[in-house]
């Protein structure tokens, strides 16, 4: 049995990739965790409904989204620009991390994760929602319902949550600009 | 699956399919997921599930008085063991004038008789219960990487395991077995998940069947989502039957009866042990003068189940916490008031018998949870909050359980070394499964010696420094041949627990703990001693020795003498040729062996482990150095030891973590839905290791327990997850919005002294809640429900 593939471009956490000949079919997950090594992303159901295969979509307009990529096909991402869980630290000229993302500081310093399989998807729907808020700032009074409302689609079965959604809020408040006061 | 033969269980895996690029298997994957063409089935045969798996009753009938021999009890007399006929359970026959298990069925005859002839002066609620079969969702499902690499014949794997040790070990006999050849199996345990279903599961040895025929590639074997409900781990079903006899004017209990049955599905694990301490935790947090409770665990087609977190007791502590909420209902009372005055205390037996180590906080949570605002307001809040949110009504629920923590067989081993530049490495067995044995651990040796190791390495399965050996037996061997056994060196009972997150605490902290004392001791002492007599100075006269050093700012004090650095006490205690490294192997049956070791230098010292090796500094004498030639260690044969008695097992649990919840919720009474306002919650942990893990327990605890409460179900047999079809879409996790996110609290209660002990905790705190919630929704729509979850679906049906 022979397997269809066709050349997927794009631009993977600041870095034009491909052409790489991939599988018609396969879903965007298996292409970064197996093709590119980028295995930060994680499956966890496979329909779309844990978000712990989550990475970001920087769109043109400079807005940024949260994409499932467990559901995905590789090949939708054609031509777009991507950020995974491993571009969040900053890195020095060698490529290491050196100092971790406001968002991944914070989960650290709460504690806030247990296994940690469901981090990296904690991390992309965080980073996206504090992205959102430096656009559109949000009034104190509904800061925690609007945690919830941009988080609850996620999955995380040690935590209880409640040291992932403090973390982000402390985050988001220690951040300038994204509550209204 | 051999073609003619029938699987024993749904989910049954038939075959692994091996494939050498990710490509064709991703393709193949999509192709035949979800197709039921692609299994080829010859003639029905019917299930065939194997023998059920055991039957055991804990009677227990008090004595004249608390301090008295019990009349009969499982820890003085016998636990009674079943049959079967069928799936009925048959006990041996009565006989009073016999011991043993006959006295225990003729004192169950008497408990029964009690119950039947109960009169207007007692309240007699007898009331079934079911508890249902979930899956415990891990985030990362069962996996392994294992390459068998043909030339050097060695079995290189990474494995999600609870047991990396048993699982290295099996493996190499599995291997050896086969046609391949095996001269060493090099196992690394990755840092995983699994609630208790990475222990004792089937699936690391499918990884090294498919590493062996890899055709000396390495391979990936991951179960997808739909995968892992087909074959993962579940938690129990429970069948419960439960009987309380309350005095109407003291409101004492005076018996309880407990019938239970529990499906283990079709593979052997640990369920017959899950039934067993399943039962014997039926008595919650009450004192029972009379007690005959009883467990029947069946094999069945269903899909296997095993050591799931809450190991039996979340069912059976539910059920009692919902009986004894209906019981106050039905005598008018409070039921904290009810609770109270049958509070297990510190000195009472309970129902095997035993005294329970440690001093008992139940009746100072209980007292705690009457006053707080959520259950003394809850009257008037119930009337505010209805009158102002009509459909919705409003309730309030609590519970309080005590959950035992460790086997009877616990052991570890941990090996801490001490470098010239007072750098700390330190090897454990423990190893990472989420609630933080790596931070806990590494603060344990940080509060004794004034550092975390700098390096630190876990779920070490090679011990060469420790080389004990075991007959892994340590539930069923005899006090005589355990008598003739521990005559050997360097035998134990066991080598290594499995990892649960509440043993990590206690057990293995203690060998932690342990084994930085002896460094402590025999390595820092010294050179503290020699440091601060320099120059013809004088240790101060009143330091009596290692007992009056302590840590602070990172440094070793004692008395007013000059703080000292790690760095220099190592410099030292390597110069004298003091102690630098100690590898500790500790074990504890309901309390901890203890030995003595004939330690050069410092003569026979007394130690709560059962074997000991130790390292000498640079600066040691060429005799002692010549004794460091097990692993690069001075392995001390130990020159008396003293295992805890067998009998000790009939005990069943003595070392118990309670845990209280409170819980506020609101019922939709158009739907049926529950929407939790808030909860509180109250623990006894001992000394808090670090906080913060502490706290994570308990959300994380709450929220597994607000999902089997409310939401996870799965049908045990053809319709449910053995048959490939559900993932999170059919069952539902619950997700932030679910748990009272923002409005949720806690209390920990502060340690009775600063030489407490921590208690493992990982699995009361998801109990409590599941009970608390049953009671609130009572409490909100004057409706009782018996079956989790308790859903929209339910809750609509009892109101129509």
């Amino acid at each position: 049995m022979s397997i269809a593939t066709k050349p997927l471009s794009l631009t993977v956490n600041g870095r034009d990739t491909g052409p790489i000949d991939v599988p018609d079919g396969m879903m965007m997950l298996d292409f970064l965790n197996e093709y590119l090594n980028l295995t930060g992303a994680r499956l966890g159901c496979g329909i779309g409904g844990c978000h712990a295969c989550t990475i970001i979509l920087d769109l043109p307009d400079g807005r940024s989204e949260e994409v499932r990529t467990c559901i995905t096909g590789a090949h939708s991402f054609a031509g777009k620009r991507i950020r995974t869980v491993e571009a969040h630290a900053e890195r020095d000229a060698q490529g290491n991390p050196v100092k971790l993302s406001p968002v991944q500081q914070a989960f650290i310093e709460h504690f806030a994760f247990q296994c940690g399989y469901c981090t990296s998807g904690f991390v992309t729907g965080a980073t996206v929602l504090m992205e959102r808020l430096k656009r559109e700032p949000v009034a104190r009074k509904d800061l925690e319902r609007t945690i919830t409302e941009a988080l609850d689609r996620h999955i995380c079965r040690c935590t209880g949550y409640v040291r992932y959604y403090e973390a982000v809020r402390e985050a988001i408040l220690a951040t300038p600009g994204l509550v209204e006061s | 699956m051999p073609q003619g033969e029938t699987p024993r269980l749904l989910g049954q895996p038939v075959a692994l399919l091996i494939y050498k690029d990710f490509a064709r298997y991703d393709a193949a994957k999509r192709k035949i997921r979800l197709d039921d063409s692609v299994v080829r089935y010859g003639a029905v045969t019917g299930p065939k599930p194997p023998p059920h798996y055991g039957a055991a009753r804990y009677v227990r009938v008090e004595g004249p008085t608390q301090d008295a021999r019990d009349e009969f009890s499982a820890l003085e007399d016998a636990v009674i063991l079943g049959g079967f006929a069928g799936d009925k359970v048959v006990w041996p026959a009565a006989d009073a004038r016999a011991g043993g298990m006959g006295k225990g069925m003729a004192m169950a005859a008497v408990i029964d008789e009690e119950i039947a002839s109960a009169g207007d002066d007692a309240l007699v609620l007898k009331r079934d219960y079911f508890s249902q079969s979930i899956d415990a969702s891990a985030m990362e499902a069962d996996n392994g990487n294992v390459w068998y690499d043909p030339a050097a014949q060695v079995l290189h794997a990474v494995l999600a395991t609870q047991s990396p040790h048993e699982v290295a070990t099996n493996a190499a006999a599995l291997v050896t077995q086969s046609k391949f050849s095996l001269k060493a199996v090099d196992l690394k345990a990755g840092y995983t998940v699994g609630y208790g279903t990475k222990d004792k599961v089937i699936f690391p040895y499918f990884c090294v069947i498919a590493g062996l025929y890899g055709d000396g590639l390495p391979v990936r074997l991951a179960n997808d989502r739909f995968e892992q409900f087909q074959m993962g781990m579940k938690r129990h079903a429970f069948w419960i039957k439960d009987t309380l006899v309350v005095d109407r004017k003291t409101h004492r209990f005076r018996v309880m009866k407990a019938e239970l049955k529990a499906d283990g599905g079709g593979r052997a694990n640990l369920s017959f042990a899950v039934g067993i301490v399943g039962t014997t935790a039926a008595q919650s947090i009450y004192y029972l003068p009379k007690s005959d409770l009883s467990i029947a665990v069946l094999a069945s087609r269903a899909v296997e189940a095993g050591s799931t977190r809450g190991f039996g007791t979340l069912q059976t502590m539910a059920a009692t916490e919902m009986l004894v909420d209906e019981a106050a209902a039905a005598l008018e009372t409070d039921a904290i008031d009810l609770r109270l005055a049958n509070v297990f205390r510190s000195g009472m037996k309970n129902t095997q018998g035993a005294v329970p180590a440690g001093a008992l906080r139940n009746d100072e949570m209980l007292r705690k949870a009457k006053t707080h605002p959520l259950w003394a307001g809850r009257e008037t809040r119930k009337a505010n909050y209805d009158a102002t949110h009509p459909g919705r009504s409003y309730g309030v629920g609590f519970a309080q359980v005590q959950k035992n923590y460790g086997s009877g067989a616990e052991a570890a081993v941990v090996t801490l070394e001490l470098d010239r530049d007072g750098r700390l490495t330190m090897r454990h067995a423990a190893h990472e499964m989420g609630p933080g044995v790596t931070t806990s651990q590494a603060v344990i040796v940080a509060r004794i010696l004034g550092r975390a190791p700098d390096r630190m390495s876990y779920g070490v399965v090679e011990w060469p420094e420790m080389p004990l050996t075991s007959t892994e037996l340590p539930f069923t061997t005899s006090q005589a041949t355990e008598d003739e056994l521990q005559r050997n060196p360097r035998w134990t009972p066991t080598f290594v627990s499995p990892m649960a997150t509440s043993n990590s605490a206690y057990y293995f902290g203690h060998a932690t703990r342990e084994a930085a004392l002896v460094l402590l001791r025999y390595g820092i002492w010294p050179a503290a001693r020699a440091l601060w007599s320099r120059g013809g100075g004088k240790i101060a006269p009143d330091m009596n020795g290692p007992e009056d050093l302590r840590v602070a700012n990172g440094k070793i004090i004692a008395g007013d003498l000059e703080p000292l650095q790690l760095s220099a006490l190592a410099a030292k205690a390597h110069e004298l040729g003091a102690v630098t490294g100690a590898c500790v192997h500790a074990f504890n049956r309901r309390e901890w062996a203890e030995a003595e070791f004939d330690l050069p230098g410092a003569g026979r010292v007394g130690l709560p482990v059962d074997a000991l090796a130790v390292k000498y500094g640079d600066g040691a004498a060429p005799a002692l150095k010549a004794l460091m030639r097990v692993g690069g260690f001075h392995f001390i044969e130990r020159a008396t030891v003293r295992y805890p008695p067998v009998q000790r097992l009939n005990a069943g649990v003595t070392r118990y973590a309670p845990m209280a919840t409170l819980v506020e919720l609101a019922v939709n009474i158009a739907t049926g839905e529950v929407e939790l306002l808030s909860h509180h919650s109250l623990l006894d942990c001992g000394p808090q290791i670090v906080p913060s893990l502490v706290s994570g327990q308990i959300q994380g605890g709450v929220a597994m327990g607000i999902g089997h409460a409310l939401h996870e179900f799965l049908p045990l047999y053809e319709d449910g997850p053995g048959d490939g079809t559900w993932n999170w879409n059919r069952y539902q996790l619950p997700r932030a919005s679910d748990v009272a996110t923002w409005t949720q609290t806690a209390e920990v209660l502060q340690p009775l002294s600063d030489s407490d002990t921590p208690k493992g905790i990982a699995e009361v705190t998801m109990i409590a809640v599941v009970p608390a919630i049953a009671n609130a929704v009572h409490h909100a729509i004057g409706k009782r429900f018996y079956e989790f979850p308790i859903t929209p679906e339910k809750i609509r049906s009892a109101l129509s």
